[in-house]
């Protein structure tokens, strides 16, 4: 074999290549088209937004490292490396709408060495915007920890570094053993029930900071302190007491041992979160089978076969579709664990400082903004209705129903699933924070109504027009096309912005029936322009059908 | 006359530059069983597309049970059943929910649609995962349901899009046996295949594509009879034939497209 220029063990570098260069024809291909251009727009607006985000933070974050560690307060660098570390593992499971996952199973038929994969993986991980953006964050620290000590600069950027690989690692490790409990049935069960109790523990946080608040500042320093002890042995501390030990050591000595035990501690975090990424990774590349195939059973007579559902006043092919759309989404560990994040996000503000946290100096917006983020978070569904749909998007072609019908069925499931989210949301509200007003959760809703049709009539469109196939079983690979995102945020822009007038100009008026009036005027608005692009929905169908059944029917 | 069931005029197709399908005429009478054979990239599943209103014809008329494609999709679509180059298949339902919901599609009601799922699970010998996902179906059972949704409302055409590509010889006698009691009950089955020996045992009638162009259409015998006369004289070396004997569809099929290979090629790294 050797003599027909076969390697029998393909060096893994001619590998990594051969990947990097199939991903840069695929890119380059994609030119081709109009839209594969438009998404390399939307990819540049959003790499400037991530790198001014990042330079911005930098700037910010290296003032404070600065000032922290000139004024001798090298205590306090904790508190700039926790936002880096919580932004690095949380930003890509709250905006999933900006995150992308690899397919193992298109590396895999290839004579892959296991080094290899994991590498590509890894690769796959410092592409991320979050690994950018926190990335230009530490290089801020850096540079200011170097400005104000330049002795330190050495050690705090190899301290930085490894913070750096702990935290792509981490990230990494939560994404795969995430996709990997997402995807069966009872791994997800006992997610959920752990996700509920850890919801249900914040609400300790409320009575624990009430039985400090109204004791005297030493006992509140007491409680700071125990805060910052807490935290001192987590990848984040770690980073902070390694330079913190070298800034306080007396010059002249060895500055490196005084942050030595801290920083090999946030080295063996490394090793461990590496060992469980290989631990996951090493599963995978063996094959791992995740289908939820059940046994096979002899079965005498016709089998048992349930009706549909059934809704009254609704036809037939609408309902099933509804049907249809509910059933793929409770199927899907990855868009339900989507759909749970406003609750997080609410527990996460809740926990952020005194009293309702981040929204203590305007506790009634919780609720309308967690129904706002909820809407956000329904982007990969709403303005992407056909990409979990892949072939199965021929059928709606093949069969006799009108497109109007089949988008109304999916409107009308993702309504459902929009307003269960509104549901929990204001439960939520309810138990972490405090009930909001009568007045605010009728606006709020008044504004959904506005909102909500025009929300799901440009998603119609965006659907149609710029169609991404996505895999709903597997965590990171939802995503619509950027260039859809990107509208979805203007569009809802907009509403939101203009339901703010709507609430500002109905606070003006003392007459109840004119603020209904406000609020419900554009709601009918809403609907006719929702029933009117619905009528067009049909023959916009018909004359992109190519486009839809080809970007759909492939895997990217 | 009897009107045709499928009747296209001067049907063509263009992707760009590229024509895929021109001026095909083709007429398929009720209750035949139609054969449309070509090599790959003839055109046959692009045919079979704007057939079924999956794909815009660049020009041409369609005729479907003598209603016009164009202007009377949905009226089309209702009375044809389709199993398409991708299946069509929902992979994140069971098998009884996708027949379900295909029936409901259809128009059927609620307890139709859920008594034909039944019948058509057990026929298609598909009862003994009924939890199981479409998605982790075997290539085979997963064509059995795409058959089975396309009939599930009783269709009067069914056009079938390669269905015996990668279907065990089980599974293709299940599927001969629905299709061979269609066309008994009077029903119409349009196919493409690249099997010629289950297109000649099972079609009554056949069209050749190559290139875009219709360049065959008639009974097997019809065909026979013409490629026959074109080749008369010829050596039994170039038709493929021993004198005396009928030709088979694969020797008709490689003398009008005229499929050859040269010998001589050879890929001398395979060893």
């Amino acid at each position: 074999m050797q003599g027909n220029g076969l390697s029998l063990a393909p060096h893994a570098r001619q590998q990594l290549a051969a990947v990097a260069e199939l991903r840069w024809r695929i890119f380059a291909n994609s030119l081709r088209t109009f839209r594969g251009r438009l998404e390399l727009a939307s990819h540049i607006f959003v790499g400037l937004a991530f790198v001014a985000g990042g330079l911005g933070g930098a700037v910010g974050l290296g003032g404070a490292a600065w000032f922290v560690v000139s004024q001798r307060n090298e205590e306090w660098l904790g508190s700039l490396l926790w936002p880096v570390f919580l932004f690095w593992q949380l930003f890509p499971l709250m905006a999933t709408a900006f995150t992308q996952n690899v397919e193992s199973s298109n590396l895999l038929r290839f004579p892959l060495s296991y080094r290899s994969y994991f590498l590509i993986r890894l690769a796959y991980g410092s592409l991320d915007p979050a690994t950018a953006v926190a990335s230009l964050w530490l290089l801020g620290i850096d540079i200011g920890i170097g400005v104000a000590r330049p002795a330190v600069f050495p050690w705090a950027t190899i301290v930085l570094l490894t913070f750096a690989l702990v935290n792509l690692v981490l990230a990494r490790m939560l994404f795969a053993w995430l996709e990997r409990w997402l995807a069966q049935r009872r791994t997800r069960e006992l997610m959920g029930i752990l996700f509920f109790l850890f919801i249900l523990s914040f609400q300790l946080i409320g009575p624990l900071i009430a039985v400090y608040e109204h004791r005297s500042i030493p006992e509140t320093r007491i409680l700071g302190q125990e805060l910052s002890s807490a935290q001192r042995p987590l990848p984040p501390g770690l980073a902070a007491a390694a330079i913190a030990g070298a800034v306080q050591s007396q010059p002249g000595s060895q500055i490196v041992t005084a942050g030595l035990l801290p920083f090999l501690l946030l080295g063996c975090y490394g090793i461990v979160f590496l060992w469980l990424l290989n631990f996951r990774l090493r599963a995978e590349y063996r094959g791992e089978n995740l289908s939820e195939s059940v046994g096979r059973k002899a079965l005498i007579g016709l089998p048992a076969v349930r009706p549909g559902w059934n809704l009254p006043g609704l036809p037939g092919p609408v309902v099933a579709v509804f049907e249809k759309e509910l059933r793929y989404l409770s199927r899907s560990g990855p868009m339900l664990f989507t759909l749970i994040v406003p609750l997080f996000m609410l527990a996460v503000f809740r926990s952020s400082g005194k009293n309702e946290g981040l929204f203590a100096h305007a506790p009634q917006l919780t609720f309308p903004l967690g129904a706002a983020y909820s809407l956000l978070l329904l982007t990969n569904l709403s303005y992407n209705n056909f990409g979990a749909d892949g072939n199965g998007t021929q059928f709606f072609f093949a069969s006799p129903v009108r497109f109007g019908q089949i988008m109304l069925g999916k409107n009308l499931a993702h309504t459902a699933v929009f307003g269960i989210e509104v549901l929990l949301v204001w439960l939520g509200t309810c138990l972490l924070y405090r009930p909001p007003s009568i007045g605010v959760t009728l606006a709020t809703l008044a504004g959904i109504l506005f909102v909500l049709p025009i929300d799901l009539a440009a998603g119609n469109l965006f659907s149609i027009y710029s169609p991404s196939r996505i895999e709903a079983g597997v965590f990171g690979r939802q995503r619509a096309s950027l260039t859809t995102v990107l509208a979805s945020f203007a569009i809802r822009g907009a509403l939101f912005g203009g339901s703010a007038v709507m609430l500002w100009l109905s606070r003006g008026y003392r007459k109840s029936w004119m603020e209904l009036l406000i609020f419900l005027l554009p709601a009918a608005f809403a609907i006719v322009a929702y029933v009117f692009a619905l009528n067009r929905v049909d023959g916009m169908a018909l004359r992109h059908r190519e486009n839809l059944m080809s970007s759909l029917g492939r895997r990217q | 006359m009897v009107s045709p069931t499928i009747s296209t005029e001067n049907l063509t197709r263009r992707f760009g530059d590229l024509v895929a399908v021109e001026d095909v005429n083709l007429r398929v009478a009720p209750g035949q069983f139609f054969g449309f054979l070509g090599p790959n990239g003839a055109g046959k599943s692009t045919t079979i597309k704007m057939l079924t209103g999956l794909l815009a014809p660049t020009a041409g008329r369609i005729q479907i049970l003598g209603l016009d494609l164009a202007s009377k999709m949905v009226e089309v679509k209702r009375q044809i059943g389709v199993v398409p180059e991708g299946m069509a298949l929902f992979g994140r339902l069971t098998g009884s929910e996708y027949l379900n919901f295909v029936g409901r599609m259809y128009g059927l009601d609620r307890e139709t649609a859920a008594k034909r799922t039944a019948e058509l699970l057990d026929f298609m010998q598909l009862t003994d995962q009924p939890k199981a996902l479409v998605t982790d179906y075997s290539h085979g059972m997963q064509k059995k349901l795409a058959l089975a949704a396309a009939v599930i409302h009783g269709p009067r055409v069914l056009f079938l899009d390669e269905p015996f590509e990668g279907v065990d010889a089980i599974a293709a006698g299940t599927l001969k046996t629905m299709l061979q009691r269609m066309i008994a009950r009077g029903a119409t089955v349009f196919l493409t295949s690249h099997v010629l020996e289950i297109v000649e045992r099972l079609c009554t009638h056949v069209g050749i594509i190559h290139r875009g162009r219709l360049v065959a259409q008639g009974s097997l015998e019809e065909l026979r009879a013409g490629v026959e006369a074109r080749s008369a004289g010829l050596p039994g070396a170039v038709t493929g034939a021993s004198p005396g004997e009928k030709l088979t569809l694969e020797q008709i099929f490689l003398l009008i497209v005229g499929g050859s290979r040269s010998d001589g090629q050879e890929l001398s790294w395979l060893g």
